[in-house]
């Protein structure tokens, strides 16, 4: 070749060169080029032992499949033998409104939906006293009343100090640590108990060999053991063991501290970036909290900044989410935390403002067990990605405290979502037969946030004339039929398809401070001086105290024996000052409006029963539509006014009177039932597939006509 | 060190391996697509976990296998990408330190075969060897016909970096012999024309174009390499210890591979 030759080869030219050279290289054969460095070798290696475990577990598998199946058939021999459907698939939208669905069907909104109604069944699914998620998925799952699964609420009390705790989980550290010094070495795992009584309905299906596949039913961590796979939902808790703290990272100077759900972290600047950090977990050797740090350092035109975070580096724009980042929360050598974040933009000029998501617990490497086996957390990781793994994933704190807007927290929350109908459709491929049960939290989440938009006269919306109101709303049921739509293609006419909601909603446009009308009413004193309390009962004078409210629905007597400064005899003076309550209470009238702010005070004596009944509140509280309880009676505090306005984003609810809020029961074959429940639905799943069903269920079966010769008697679907 | 048996060849190995190791792990992290990569692998993963866990049904079984294999082929051809911008320099690496590590010169006192190829069976009858001081002939040339090859023994009777010439006719034709020991660049053929061959298997000019001799080679005795008490050929040394310098700086530099 001539010396200049090559420089006068034009770039098409040296392509076919250069690709003449390569295939030479590559087809002459001679020992010295056979092995071309550690990129071959890696490549190599890594797909030979993919192959070869692949192949090994094909092998596995096949040769023990026999075995596996006799084994099968002798433990589970009557496993589908009285079946009368090959595959239950159960769909949760959690607060799905039957009210606001059959309007949205009228309106052609939900042709799905509409299909499965005329096709097999709609009816209004009574719910659980009180009508709180974590109460209702508890008694779908048991089949039983509170007094047998023991969830309340999302809290409960401690009766030696009146502070709250959760209700679903208890998380301790280990039994045993080694201290040296100011260290403190943990010996073990963290200790966590699940506090949910009875036995979900799929451990029994599980026992006759039908297998399940469960994701993000509400109160299922930490997860059980059982012949399937479950991933945990509603109650997972975030790295730092809270119900979800987000970090508001900011250069504005401000002493105002978000009340709850979420943490402010000043933003410094360097002379090259900005720098801040993400709050972590206690450091398990003692001392401070963990954390991690991070750079910010904005982008030109003002609008985009890259952030660095470990070895993470990315770019985002003023508006726009990060994928999930992994952080890692280093205690010291051999000790680290492993959670996922996503950082939101706000800002970056002329203040830098940073919105970051609680810090999750990575499903694909998890501190906690948040699945059933813990490999099906991973495996999910591995097959969609990293996804929102906390129980109250959709941070409705975050725009509670105006943190985040209207767009970003629905970005958010479809997201998750979309995350979720991955999973959803990948479970039911891998089940073609048995159970397959997902909970969406969207619907919940999207209508608490977004119910002012709904409410002609909703105070919180007050600024935000009607005709430019949007309809989110709207648009969530239409994405949910849309849903429904595509798994109704992917079922045949052996699967029974139930779509449940555990309960309905409503406005809440008024707050409802109980411990204040107590306080008024003389039930519940404070401290001379006093005219208000703290938060979690500050200043409460428990020795003059009869009764008090905190959580949603709860109202506790201060019994003597029971609380740690209990007054009230337990017995007679209990029982009158019970009824004294409930009189006083039931149609308790908002002056403002001259509209029941109470609709129905309930004995728990008359609605539970069960050994956990100890741990229940003595009277439940349905507040009527429009109302609840306000957000300092929730948290114990009593405040001078009874009645007030919601001004907060969160303006729809539903833990008012459970007669106003029913669930939706749609059902692709007819069920005869016209007053089904949710406390139904595990006995008719268990009978469905032909199971005894276990003798301390509280719900009947419900009589569904199945469309094959094997149904007993029962009407067709038409 | 000593518990390792490390002496130059190994050394050698060891450096080149290093250097070798850390480039390529930069060169994968900037030519491949890390992202694609690391979906590649956990999709790898997830189906291998699917068989673990949903191992009582058989179809999700033979559906993940299949699936392994596509997502094998997907990684490799991910993988393929980085491997274009090495495979050219690193094939003509390995085949220059072949020269110097695949073979160890001829020993004083070795006997040993020197073979000419030539194009006319005819003309093998004119073919003579002429060996400098430190070589000899210890048995006539030995005609293979066949193969229009003929071969002479020789012995080293001396250290040396040698010149042995055949002389066919009126051509010459000389070939480079090395006796000794160390670690010299090494050809054992040389030959005429066939660039590419020469490129991978002969460290000396070609043979005059239009002459009677095809090549000439000498057969020297393949290098064993002694590291961590085994006997290793150079490259398999090379495999282990630069995939695993690889191992480790790809952890170090966060590359996905």
């Amino acid at each position: 070749m001539m010396p200049g030759r090559k420089i006068l080869l034009t770039d098409r030219r040296r392509v076919p060169a250069y690709l003449a050279l390569l295939a030479l290289v590559l087809l002459c054969p001679a020992r010295s080029h056979a092995y071309a460095g550690p990129g071959a070798g890696f490549a190599v290696i890594s797909s030979f032992w993919a192959l070869f475990v692949a192949f090994f577990y094909s092998v596995y598998a096949f040769l023990l499949w026999p075995f596996r199946q006799l084994f099968r058939l002798l433990r589970h021999r009557k496993a589908y033998a009285k079946a009368l459907i090959k595959r239950a698939v159960i769909l949760g939208f959690d607060g799905m409104d039957p009210e606001l669905t059959e309007r949205f069907i009228a309106e052609g909104r939900m042709p799905n939906l509409a299909k499965l109604r005329a096709q097999g069944t709609f009816r209004k699914l009574g719910t659980t006293y009180p009508a709180i998620s974590p109460v209702a998925w508890s008694t779908f799952m048991t089949g039983v009343n509170p007094g047998k699964h023991n969830i309340y609420d999302f809290l409960a009390r401690d009766l030696s100090n009146y502070l709250p705790y959760l209700s679903s989980a208890e998380i301790k550290g280990p039994k045993r640590s080694w201290k040296i010094g100011k260290y403190k070495i943990p010996l073990g795992r963290p200790m966590i108990k699940g506090m949910r009584r009875g036995i979900p309905f799929w451990h029994w299906l599980g026992e006759a060999g039908i297998f399940c596949s469960v994701l993000r039913v509400p109160v299922t961590f930490p997860p059980e053991k059982f012949s399937g796979v479950l991933l945990s939902g509603m109650c997972v808790p975030d790295l730092k063991g809270s119900q979800g703290t987000f970090c508001f990272c900011t250069t504005r100077t401000s002493d105002d501290k978000f009340r709850e759900g979420g943490v402010q972290v000043p933003v410094e600047r360097t002379r090259s970036a900005y720098v801040s950090y993400i709050p972590g977990p206690e450091n398990p050797l003692g001392g401070s909290e963990l954390r991690v740090k991070f750079e910010i350092y904005p982008g030109p035109g003002k609008n985009q900044a890259r952030f660095t975070v470990d070895s993470e580096t990315f770019t985002l724009r003023v508006g726009e989410y990060s994928e999930w980042i992994p952080l890692k929360f280093k205690a010291g050598v051999g000790f680290s935390a492993h959670g996922i974040s996503r950082f939101y933009l706000k800002e970056i000029s002329p203040e830098v403002e940073v919105y970051i998501t609680p810090v999750n617990i990575d499903p694909g490497r998890p501190d906690l067990p948040i699945s059933h086996p813990v490999t099906y957390s991973i495996y999910l990781e591995k097959m969609f990605g990293p996804y929102a793994t906390l129980g109250l994933a959709e941070d409705t704190w975050a725009l509670n405290e105006k943190v985040l807007d209207d767009e970003a927290f629905l970005a958010q929350c479809y997201a998750n979502h979309e995350d979720r109908e991955r999973m959803l459709f990948d479970a039911l491929e891998k089940t073609q037969q048995g159970l397959c049960a997902c909970v969406f939290d969207t619907t919940d989440r999207v209508q608490h946030m977004f119910w002012r938009y709904l409410d002609e006269n909703h105070p919180a919306a007050r600024e935000v004339p009607r005709d430019h109101r949007p309809t989110i709303i709207q648009d969530l049921y239409a994405r949910m039929d849309e849903l429904i739509g595509r798994v109704m293609k992917q079922i045949d006419d052996q699967t029974l398809l139930m779509i449940v909601s555990d309960h309905g909603f409503k406005s809440f446009a008024r707050c409802v401070n109980l411990n204040a009308w107590l306080h008024q009413a003389g039930y519940l004193a404070l401290k001379p001086g006093k005219t208000e309390s703290g938060d979690w009962f500050d200043d409460v004078d428990w020795s003059r105290t009869r009764a008090y409210t905190m959580g949603l629905n709860g109202l506790y007597l201060n019994l003597k024996g029971r609380e740690r400064e209990g007054i009230v005899e337990p017995g007679v003076e209990a029982e009158s000052l019970k009824n004294e309550l409930r009189r006083k209470l039931d149609g308790l009238v908002d002056p403002a409006s001259g509209r029941a702010g109470i609709t129905g005070v309930f004995d728990c004596e008359a609605v539970y029963a069960g050994p956990y009944m100890d741990n229940a509140p003595d009277l439940i509280v349905g507040y009527g539509d429009g109302y609840r309880a306000s957000w300092d009676s929730v948290m114990g505090k009593v405040t001078s006014q009874i009645f007030e306005d919601n001004l907060k984003a969160w303006s729809g609810d539903h833990c008012i009177d459970p007669r106003l809020v029913p669930g939706v029961l749609f059902c692709n074959h007819k069920i005869s039932d016209e007053n089904p429940a949710i406390v139904d639905v595990a006995p008719t799943v268990l009978k469905l597939f032909g199971l005894a069903l276990p003798g301390y269920l509280d719900g009947k079966p419900w009589m569904v006509g199945i469309s094959t010769n094997r149904s007993a008697g029962l009407p067709p679907a038409s | 060190m000593g518990s390792l048996g490390i002496n130059v060849p190994s050394g050698i190995v060891l450096g080149i391996s290093l250097v070798v190791g850390l480039v390529m792990v930069l060169v994968f992290g900037c030519t491949s697509d890390q992202k694609a990569i690391h979906k590649a692998k956990d999709r790898l993963k997830a189906h291998l976990l699917a068989l673990r866990l949903f191992q009582d049904q058989i179809q999700v079984v033979l559906r993940s296998y299949v699936r392994i294999v596509l997502a094998t082929g997907d990684y490799l051809r991910l993988a393929f990408k980085p491997l274009l911008f090495v495979i050219v320099p690193m094939t003509f690496l390995i085949v220059d330190v072949d020269r110097y590590l695949g073979s160890v010169p001829l020993s004083t006192g070795q006997t040993f075969l020197i073979r000419a190829r030539i194009d006319d069976p005819d003309l093998l009858n004119q073919a003579s060897l002429q060996l400098p001081n430190g070589l000899a002939s210890t048995a006539p040339p030995v005609h293979e016909p066949a193969d229009n090859r003929i071969a002479w023994r020789v012995i080293a009777e001396g250290a040396g970096d040698f010149a042995v010439n055949i002389q066919v006719g009126d051509q010459l034709f000389a070939k480079r012999v090395i006796v000794g020991s160390g670690v010299p660049r090494l050809s054992p053929v040389r030959l005429r024309g066939k660039v590419w061959e020469r490129l991978f298997v002969s460290a000396e000019p070609s043979l005059p174009a239009n002459k009677s001799v095809e090549a000439i080679d000498v057969q020297y005795p393949a290098r064993e390499i002694a590291f961590a008490g085994m006997e290793w050929n150079w490259m398999w040394l090379f495999f282990v210890l630069s995939l695993a310098v690889g191992f480790v700086f790809k952890s170090i530099l966060g590359i996905e591979i």
